[in-house]
Formats: C-alpha cells, sequence, structure tokens
C-alpha cells in the first residue's frame, strides 16, 4: 500500500473512530466513584474462623453472600470487590448512613441458640443448672468480664463454633478501656499488631480459653445503647443459625404491636428446638420455687445470641410448654427491636451467615456535596490542563502544534468514549490520571516534533525532516510509554484501590497516546506536507537556531551534585528532625469533617465531645464555601461506627449539622497493609525498570537511572517533610508517578547518547554525553515543562486530594527533569569514563591537544563525526519519494541511509530522466509492479548526469516546463 | 523512618565525592553502595541493631549516618588504591 493511501486509512479510521466515539458519548452514562457522587466504602479483613480458613474459595463466599445482602437492602449501583489477598471493598453509592450500611453488609451473622442456665458460668468457672440464670447477674465493663472469663479453663463442647479457638484483647492498664475496639483477635501478638509503642507500653492482653463466650447483655430497647454489661457463658449452642428458614420481620400483637423477626425452623432444626426447649421447661418445673410457683418467675431461660451479642433470653413457660415448644410454627427474636433493625436482621438471617469472620478495617463516608465540588474541580482541572498544554503546543511548533493540540483534542474524546464504554468507574485520583496523560500525549508529539526540528536545521527538506523524525523518535516513545505503562501496571497489580483507578486511568492514556499522538499526527502531516504551511521551516518553528548550546554539562555536574548533595542534606535533616506528616491513610485513624449549622469555636466543639473522651482530638476549621461557613474537622484514634454516630450526634444536637458528615475511619490494619502495598510497588517498579533498561540499552545505564529516581524520590520526601504537607496514598501514586517520568526524560537523554556513541568513534564519554545533551537539552526541558503544565493545572483548580498530589508531581517532575541531565548522565560518564576504550580515548586525546575539550573536535585528519553502520537485511523496500519537487536526491539517499533502509532498483526510466517509467502509478507500486531491476536508479544530482543543470519539470506531464 | 534518613544522608554525602578523584573500587557507584551501606550499616549498629519509628527518629539520627557514609566511602576509596584504579 503507498504512503498515501496508508495515512488516508489511518484518517478514515481515526474519524471513524471519532464518530463511534461520540456516539458512546452520547449515549452512555458515566459511572463516577464515590468520591465524585457521595456514599459509602467499607473494607473488610477476612480472619479465619474454627471452621473455615481465609482462601479465594471462603472470600469469594463471603462475597456473594454480602452482594445478595446489598441487592437486599435496593442499593443503587454497587460495587463490591476483592482486594488484595484478604480484603472485601464495598462501595455503595448515595448511601449515608454508614453504621447502618456496615451492620447490613458486614455482620458475620452468626445466629445461636442457647440453653441458657446450662451454660451460664458463675466466678468459679462452673455452671450451676438448677438456678435462674446459672445465679448470676452480668458482669459491669468489659475488663472485668474478660479477666473473670481468662481464669476459667474448661473442656471445649464439640458443639463449640463462636469461641471455638482462644480470643486475645488488649486493654489499657490504667484506664480499662480497651483497645481494638473491644473486638477479640487471634494471638496475643494480633492484638497488640494495630498499637503503637505509647500503646503497646500500656496494654495489657487476655487470654479467653476455648469454650469460653463471653456475650454482651441485650439491649433494654431499642432506642437505649447497648449495655456495658456482659455474661461468661460456656459456648455449647444447640442451634445455629443453619438451622432456621424464612426469617422475616412481624409484630407481636401480644406485646403492643412490637417489632419483632420470625422464622420457621429446618426439619434438624424443629426437632433439637423441640428437643432443648423440653430440656428447659422441664427444668424449670424441677426447680421451680414451692412457695411461689409463679411460672413466669420460675421458668429456665433459651437465649440467642448474633455475633456474640444477646439478642434476647425468652423463658420457656413449664406450665404453657411442659413439652417445650413444637418448632413447626416456627419461632420469634423480639425485644429491643425497631422496625427497621428487625427488617435488616431478617435480610442479614435470610442471606446466611458468612463464612468468615469479617473485621471493617477501613470506612470512609463522602457527603454528596463534597463528591460534587470534587467532579467539578476536577473538570475544570481537566479544561485548564487541556488548554495550557494546547497554548504551549502551539506556540512552540506553530503549525505543527496546531496539528499536535488537534491530536490531543481527538485523544480527549477517544479516552471519554473509553470510559463510558469500558465502564471505567471515574474517581479523582482518576482524573488525575486522565490530566497527566494529556502530558504524556503531548510529550510524545514534543519528542517527534523536536526531532523533526532538528533534522530541518541539519539541512534536510522539511519532508525528509518530518519522515525522519517520526522514524528516529518513535523507538524513543516507545521506550518511554512502556516504562510508564510498566509503572501503572505494577501500580494496578499491587497497589490499593484509589490508586488503582488512577494507574488504570494512566495505562489506557499511554497506550491510547501511542495511537493518536504518534499514528493519527503521522497520518495527518505526512498527508499535509506537500502543502505550502508544512513546508515552510518558519511554520513549524524551525526556523535556524539563534543559539548553539555549547555548555560544558560533565563539567559543571560537580556544582549541580552539590547541589543535590545538599538538598538532600536538608531533606534529611528534616525529615529526622521534623518527620513525615502521613495522613491517616497510613496511621489509621478517624476523620469527620462535619458542616455546621450554627459557628462553633475549636474549644467548643472540644467540650462537646469531651463526654466522649474525645478532648485530646485534634480538632480544626475548614475553610471550605462548598461546604458551608461552619466546618470543623475531628480527627482521632480509630472511632467504632457507634462512636462516629454518637459525634455526629452530638455535634447535631450542640451545633446542628447543616450537610451530612463526611467520614473517613481507616483502622492500624489497613493503614499498614497500604503502606507495604506501596512499598511493595516501589520496589517492583525499580527493578522491573532497571530489567527494561539493562535490556534496551545495557546494564550500566540502568544504574544511573536507579540512583537518579532515588534522587527523585528523596528528593520529594524531604521537601514534603520540610514543608510538613500530608502524605497520602495520592502521595505516593505520585510519588510511582514521578519514577514514570523521571525515566521518561532519562531514556530521552540516554537514547540519545546511545544513538551518538557509534557516530563518535574517537571521542571521550564525556564528550559524547555532552554533545547528546546539547542536541536534547530543549527536547528534554519541553517535555518536563508540557508535563509541568497540565499538573499546575490539577494544582491550582484541583481540590484537596488532587492538590496535593498535583504538588508531588510538581515537585518530582522538576527534580526529575534535573536528575536525568545532571545526575544520571555524569554517573554514567564517570562510570563509562573508566572502560578501557574510553580512558585510551580520552589519554589519546590530551596527548594530542594537551586537554580535554568539552565537545569533540577534529584532530588530524580524523573526523569528528561518522555516518553509523548501515543495517542490512531483508528490511522492507521503499519506493523513490512521492515527488521529486518536495524530496532531492541527495536528500531521498540521505534518508535511505539514515533509516537503513535499501533501496529497491527503480524501474527503467523512459522520458524524462530521473524518473521511473510508468509514472506515479509505477512508483506507488514499487516492487510490486513486476518491472525487474532497473539498469541505472535515478542518478543524484551532481554525479556524472547530473553535472548538466536539471530543469524543472512540469508536474503533470514530466516535460521541461 | 530511621532506615529513611540513613540512606538520605549516605546518599547525600556520596554526592560530594565528585570532588575526590575516582579511584573508587567499582568507580561513583561503587563510592555509591559504600555511602549508602555504610550509613546504613553503622545507624543501624549505634542502635542496638534495631530501626526506630517513626516516633523516635530525632535530628541525631541523621548524624548518625554521617560516620558510616564517610567510612563506607574511606572503604570503597582505598579497595580501589589497593587494587591500582587510576585517577579517570
Amino acid at each position: 500500500m503507498s504512503e498515501r493511501r496508508r495515512h488516508l486509512l489511518v484518517l478514515l479510521i481515526v474519524l471513524g473512530l471519532i464518530a463511534g466515539s461520540a456516539a458512546a458519548i452520547l449515549t452512555q452514562a458515566t459511572k463516577l466513584g464515590l468520591d465524585l457522587q457521595g456514599g459509602v466504602q467499607l473494607i473488610y479483613q477476612g480472619k479465619a474462623t474454627k471452621q473455615t480458613k481465609v482462601t479465594a474459595e471462603s472470600l469469594q463466599r463471603a462475597l456473594d453472600i454480602m452482594r445478595d445482602r446489598v441487592d437486599a437492602f435496593g442499593v443503587a449501583e454497587p460495587e463490591l470487590a476483592r482486594t488484595g489477598k484478604d480484603q472485601i471493598e464495598v462501595n455503595l453509592p448515595g448511601v449515608k448512613d454508614a453504621e447502618r450500611a456496615a451492620k447490613q453488609v458486614g455482620s458475620t451473622a452468626q445466629l445461636f441458640f442457647y440453653d441458657w442456665e446450662k451454660n451460664v458460668l458463675d466466678e468459679s468457672c462452673h455452671t450451676n443448672e438448677t438456678e435462674i440464670n446459672g445465679g448470676q447477674q452480668p458482669v459491669t465493663g468489659l475488663y472485668n468480664a474478660i479477666k473473670r472469663a481468662a481464669k476459667c479453663k474448661i473442656t471445649p463442647p464439640k458443639t463449640s463454633e463462636a469461641a471455638a479457638a482462644a480470643r486475645f484483647y488488649a486493654f489499657d492498664k490504667v484506664s480499662k478501656k480497651p483497645f481494638n475496639a473491644g473486638l477479640p483477635d487471634e494471638s496475643h501478638d494480633a492484638a497488640l499488631s494495630g498499637l503503637d509503642n505509647a500503646q503497646k507500653e500500656r496494654a495489657e492482653v487476655l487470654e479467653v480459653k476455648p469454650g469460653v463466650l463471653v456475650l454482651r447483655d441485650e439491649k433494654a430497647s431499642a432506642t437505649k445503647p447497648a449495655p456495658d454489661a456482659w455474661w461468661i457463658i460456656r459456648d455449647d449452642p444447640g442451634l445455629s443459625g443453619t438451622d432456621i428458614k424464612n426469617p422475616e420481620q412481624n409484630f407481636d400483637q401480644r406485646a403492643g404491636n412490637e417489632p419483632i423477626v420470625t422464622f420457621d425452623f429446618s426439619d434438624k432444626g424443629r426437632r433439637a428446638f423441640q428437643r432443648i426447649t423440653s430440656q428447659v421447661a422441664q427444668r424449670g418445673a424441677d426447680n421451680a420455687n414451692p412457695l411461689n410457683p409463679d411460672p413466669v418467675a420460675n421458668s429456665h431461660h433459651f437465649a440467642i445470641a448474633l455475633d456474640n451479642d444477646l439478642v434476647s433470653i425468652p423463658f420457656i413457660n413449664y406450665r404453657e410448654n411442659p413439652d417445650g415448644i413444637d418448632g413447626s410454627t416456627g419461632a420469634q427474636i423480639s425485644g429491643g427491636f425497631t422496625i427497621t433493625s428487625a427488617q435488616d436482621l431478617a435480610k442479614v438471617l435470610k442471606t446466611g451467615a458468612l463464612p468468615l469472620k469479617l473485621e471493617l478495617i477501613s470506612r470512609s463516608q463522602v457527603s454528596a456535596t463534597l463528591g460534587k465540588q470534587a467532579l467539578d474541580q476536577g473538570l475544570k482541572a481537566g479544561i485548564a490542563g487541556f488548554a495550557i498544554v494546547a497554548l504551549f503546543l502551539l506556540i512552540f511548533y506553530r503549525a505543527l502544534g496546531v496539528v499536535a493540540t488537534v491530536a490531543l483534542a481527538v485523544y480527549a474524546v477517544y479516552f471519554y468514549a473509553l470510559i463510558k464504554l469500558i465502564p471505567v468507574t471515574l474517581t479523582l485520583p482518576g482524573i488525575a490520571g486522565l490530566i497527566l496523560t494529556l502530558g504524556v500525549a503531548a510529550d510524545a508529539n514534543i519528542v517527534i516534533f523536536e526531532r523533526v526540528k532538528e533534522e530541518v536545521r541539519a539541512g534536510r527538506s522539511v519532508a525528509a525532516g518530518l519522515a525522519a523524525g517520526y522514524k528516529k523518535g518513535f523507538s524513543t516513545i516507545v521506550d518511554a510509554n512502556i516504562v510508564t505503562l510498566l509503572v501503572a501496571f505494577i501500580l494496578f497489580i499491587l497497589a490499593t484501590a484509589g490508586v488503582k483507578g488512577f494507574a488504570f486511568v494512566l495505562g489506557i492514556g499511554t497506550m491510547l497516546s501511542l495511537f493518536t499522538a504518534v499514528l493519527a499526527t503521522q497520518a495527518i502531516i505526512l498527508s499535509l506536507r506537500g502543502t505550502r504551511v508544512m513546508s515552510s521551516r518558519s511554520a513549524l518553528g524551525a526556523g535556524h537556531a539563534k543559539h548553539k548550546i555549547t555548555f560544558d554539562f560533565m563539567g559543571a555536574s560537580r556544582w549541580f551534585f552539590s547541589m543535590s548533595g545538599t538538598i538532600l542534606l536538608i531533606g534529611a535533616l528534616a525529615i529526622a528532625g521534623k518527620g513525615i506528616n502521613f495522613g491517616i491513610d497510613f496511621e489509621s485513624g478517624t476523620r469527620i469533617t462535619a458542616p455546621l449549622a450554627k459557628a462553633a469555636t475549636v474549644d467548643q466543639v472540644r467540650t462537646a465531645l469531651a463526654p466522649q473522651g474525645l478532648g485530646g482530638a485534634k480538632i480544626q476549621t475548614v475553610n471550605n464555601k462548598d461546604l458551608g461557613k461552619n466546618v470543623v474537622q475531628v480527627s482521632t484514634d480509630t472511632l467504632k461506627p457507634s462512636g462516629v454516630g454518637a459525634v455526629n450526634k452530638t455535634l447535631d444536637q450542640r451545633f446542628g449539622l447543616a450537610d451530612q458528615p463526611n467520614v473517613e475511619s481507616i483502622g492500624p490494619t489497613f493503614g499498614a497493609s497500604v503502606a507495604n502495598s506501596a512499598l511493595i510497588a516501589i520496589i517492583a517498579s525499580l527493578l522491573v525498570i532497571s530489567i527494561y533498561i539493562a535490556l534496551r540499552f545495557e546494564w550500566k545505564y540502568a544504574v544511573p537511572v536507579l540512583i537518579a529516581l532515588m534522587h527523585d524520590i528523596l528528593i520529594t520526601a524531604g521537601v514534603y517533610s520540610l514543608l510538613g504537607r500530608e502524605v497520602t496514598t495520592s502521595t505516593v501514586a505520585a510519588l510511582l508517578t514521578i519514577v514514570g517520568f523521571s525515566l521518561y526524560d532519562t531514556i530521552i537523554v540516554f537514547d540519545r547518547i546511545r544513538e551518538n556513541v557509534p557516530r563518535m568513534p574517537s571521542a571521550a564519554f564525556s564528550q559524547i554525553v555532552n554533545r547528546s545533551m546539547a542536541e536534547v537539552i530543549v527536547r528534554s526541558m519541553a517535555t518536563s515543562f508540557c508535563t509541568v503544565l497540565p499538573v499546575l493545572a490539577l494544582f491550582l483548580f484541583g481540590g484537596d486530594t488532587l492538590k496535593d498530589f498535583a504538588f508531588a508531581l510538581i515537585v518530582g517532575t522538576i527534580s526529575g527533569a534535573y536528575s536525568s541531565v545532571f545526575i544520571a548522565a555524569p554517573v554514567l560518564t564517570h562510570w563509562k569514563d573508566r572502560e578501557p576504550v574510553y580512558c585510551t580515548r580520552e589519554r589519546r586525546i590530551r596527548k594530542e591537544l594537551g586537554f580535554l575539550p568539552a565537545y569533540a573536535v577534529p584532530i588530524g585528519s580524523a573526523p569528528v563525526d561518522v555516518a553509523p553502520a548501515e543495517e542490512r537485511g531483508g528490511r522492507r523496500a521503499i519506493t523513490a519519494p512521492s515527488d521529486p519537487t518536495d524530496v532531492s536526491r541527495a536528500e531521498f539517499d540521505a534518508m535511505v541511509r539514515d533509516l537503513g533502509i535499501q533501496e529497491e532498483r527503480q524501474p527503467a526510466s523512459t522520458g524524462a530522466r530521473g524518473r521511473p517509467a510508468g509514472g506515479r502509478r509505477a512508483r506507488a507500486n514499487g516492487g510490486r509492479s513486476g518491472g525487474g531491476p532497473a539498469p541505472q536508479g535515478p542518478k543524484p544530482a551532481g554525479g556524472d548526469e547530473g553535472s548538466k543543470p536539471k530543469k524543472p519539470r512540469n508536474r503533470k506531464h514530466g516535460r521541461p516546463r | 523512618m530511621a532506615m529513611l534518613v540513613w540512606a538520605m544522608m549516605g546518599i547525600a554525602l556520596w554526592h560530594f565525592t565528585i570532588f575526590i578523584p575516582d579511584r573508587f573500587w567499582g568507580g561513583i557507584v561503587g563510592a555509591f553502595l559504600g555511602a549508602l551501606f555504610g550509613a546504613v550499616i553503622i545507624g543501624f549498629a549505634v542502635n542496638g541493631f534495631t530501626v526506630p519509628g517513626q516516633a523516635d527518629t530525632h535530628l541525631a539520627a541523621a548524624l548518625e549516618a554521617v560516620p558510616g557514609a564517610l567510612a563506607g566511602i574511606a572503604v570503597v576509596y582505598f579497595a580501589g588504591v589497593r587494587r591500582g584504579n587510576e585517577a579517570a
């Protein structure tokens, strides 16, 4: 296929895809993430039970049950997915009550029925089944209850499930308050793992042995809080949740229409229920007080426990049911329900118990207002990013810039359509990725355009320069984009959920940009290369260079090294002295951002929250006009859902809530897993990138790259510490992106060094590097500048999250551009300079000239440059240039030589000299025309026959004009 | 956190080896590794073979890395001299 037809085909594909994209954009809805539309995000960590280990299958079963529950609760477009090796992420858009959502979705729903008196343990860890409630009262305070339970050593009953294994509770030795929200862990170390050093020193861990269960007492009524009163029992359940069916919410008409949950028993459950209730009734009758024969006062009990909380302890009236209760008519759970909580329990029981214990390790609640605000800011930043990059391209590359801007617009349309079609859930980090890829797409064009300018300035025609620019720039772009893709891939595999969205968008964008920025612009530009605009050097911004760069980069490197060393020293001292301000993503905790109806000072809020033990919490006012005038932020240790609810309630009662508060609650386990995944992602990126560089270049090129990357990451960390900016998961994503972009720059420099090494066979390595730097410094600065521009838009117009992200990127990109030129290249030079071949060259130059010039100069008759060896072998043939008035023969030959392609002989010429037989069609068909090799090709101007001046030819007829 | 500080100090000090004639074993990269590992190993040893966390890292942690980095650079330099490396 001829070149022109190929370009036409590409343009038709581009247009077709634009039409398809427009249709997709108009017809498909955009899927917004929670951070852009508001809702609740819950992240659970699976913990093994006696029956089930944490495996992919058990997690999947748990996920399926949770999905059924979410469906039963009617949440629109929920998203549930496994993340990491043992976590489940639940996104519930539009849900406002995070506490209720957590209960609905993540409660294990382990339901057990106990013969109560037979199981209650006394202080000596014995049961006393002849006495009502075993002669016991609930123990006040969890610490006291666990302390007492910890003394019991009993033989675990075979039926024990809830207490099948030992459980470990951590308490504050001084205050006796529980750590870890009063929830048990499976080992001593696990109980301490979420505590900081100060807490660990104060911690007392108590072990409750297998078979002994501590249950919270039942609530007095639905509106009362859960009591801090606990029963210690032997875990010998008579039935479990698997023995019931058809649970439903109903009303108990005998008790004033109190909400209850009714259910039926399975056949096995019915028999077990009758047997146990009969035993309870019999025992009640046997032990009735003869002086007070009231059956209500003397009857024994049957207890129902759900997830270690007593739901109810009904008595079995031995007069009415002397043979127990026939389970064929089902049974009911009553006491302490509202209609909603009874409905919730019924639904949870219906979907069944989860096979795993799920611990809520992170809970975020985004208000719809904040979500809309974030979306607006993201869109504004995107538009500004596009405009600013387009402006830069137009100013710097003029006609080429117009084409690049069109390609950028096409890219944006494609990308938006892809987001809708896949569909990609668009999150705030995802928008950041989208804006960044605008820079990536523009960078690809800059690499090519700078190469085109270079070729044109070196004396080629514009047409030849364009062809050579695309050919030579392409491999650099592929190398650089593969590195960005690798980083995106590693981030997607290893990073946490929020960062995953960013990585996915970055990956898609990088691939798409290869199509629009390289193929599409190539088709447009090369189709237009005969036009007046594309033939003009000045219209392409490729006029003669005003200044030739002669700066001694390698000579000055020691001063740049010193500057970097000093910056790193300051950074290290700052990190040591001030530390790094890690956000709650890493440190764990709860952050509530609440818009208040009435103005409140920090002290007033502190006083209001003090009774809940939050007097020492970090409380600050927040300036956010979209949220309201009086916004306060409360940051504290991780609170349980009930704790968050209590804070919200207090703020509402005291100051009034203008809108739903924004809540972020990260458990210690989640913080640790975020930090670990970030560290692994960074190490994995460095390793993979090193391997790629070593394979594509040479292993010695990989080491300076690694050193430069460390330099960039450490400088960014130092700046964060110095300024006290908060480090969040977004910052980690930004750091990894810095890795990608820093490499982009370094690859541009190294690619040119690699290209110049065979061209300068007698130069010292420092001279090769100086020459390479002088050639690419403008290109390198332009790509970095172009990347910083959209990032700057993010920083100026993005919300708080995007601002943090953009700040890290600005620091990292500037550091990356600097380190590519002034760290990576000098390290490579110093290292390669020691190789025998370069030592010999340097000695020879010093011997001849008495010194080592910064740039290579001819010594004797030896030229500085030689043409690189041409590649041989079966490369594709090309035809003669499509229009001799565009490209001279000499230029064409130079292009063939540069491209390393063997020219195919032209058919025998007839008519006008220098033109192939058969005119344009024959030229276009080239080797396919069947004409054998011509006895002679077109002679170059200046050759034997070329000494005679050629007359311009009529384009149409090939005759002299 | 102390590990980050030690490594950062080691790398910071390495930058100034550019003023020393390059007779390092392994060249400038050898000096880099010497500074990095020297800083980390001595920092680790000074702290009783533990790595202080964020709360326990103070300004002294940065200073602890200095002798290690210098010693690491010196070791690599004299190893290069013993091997007969000439300044490049």
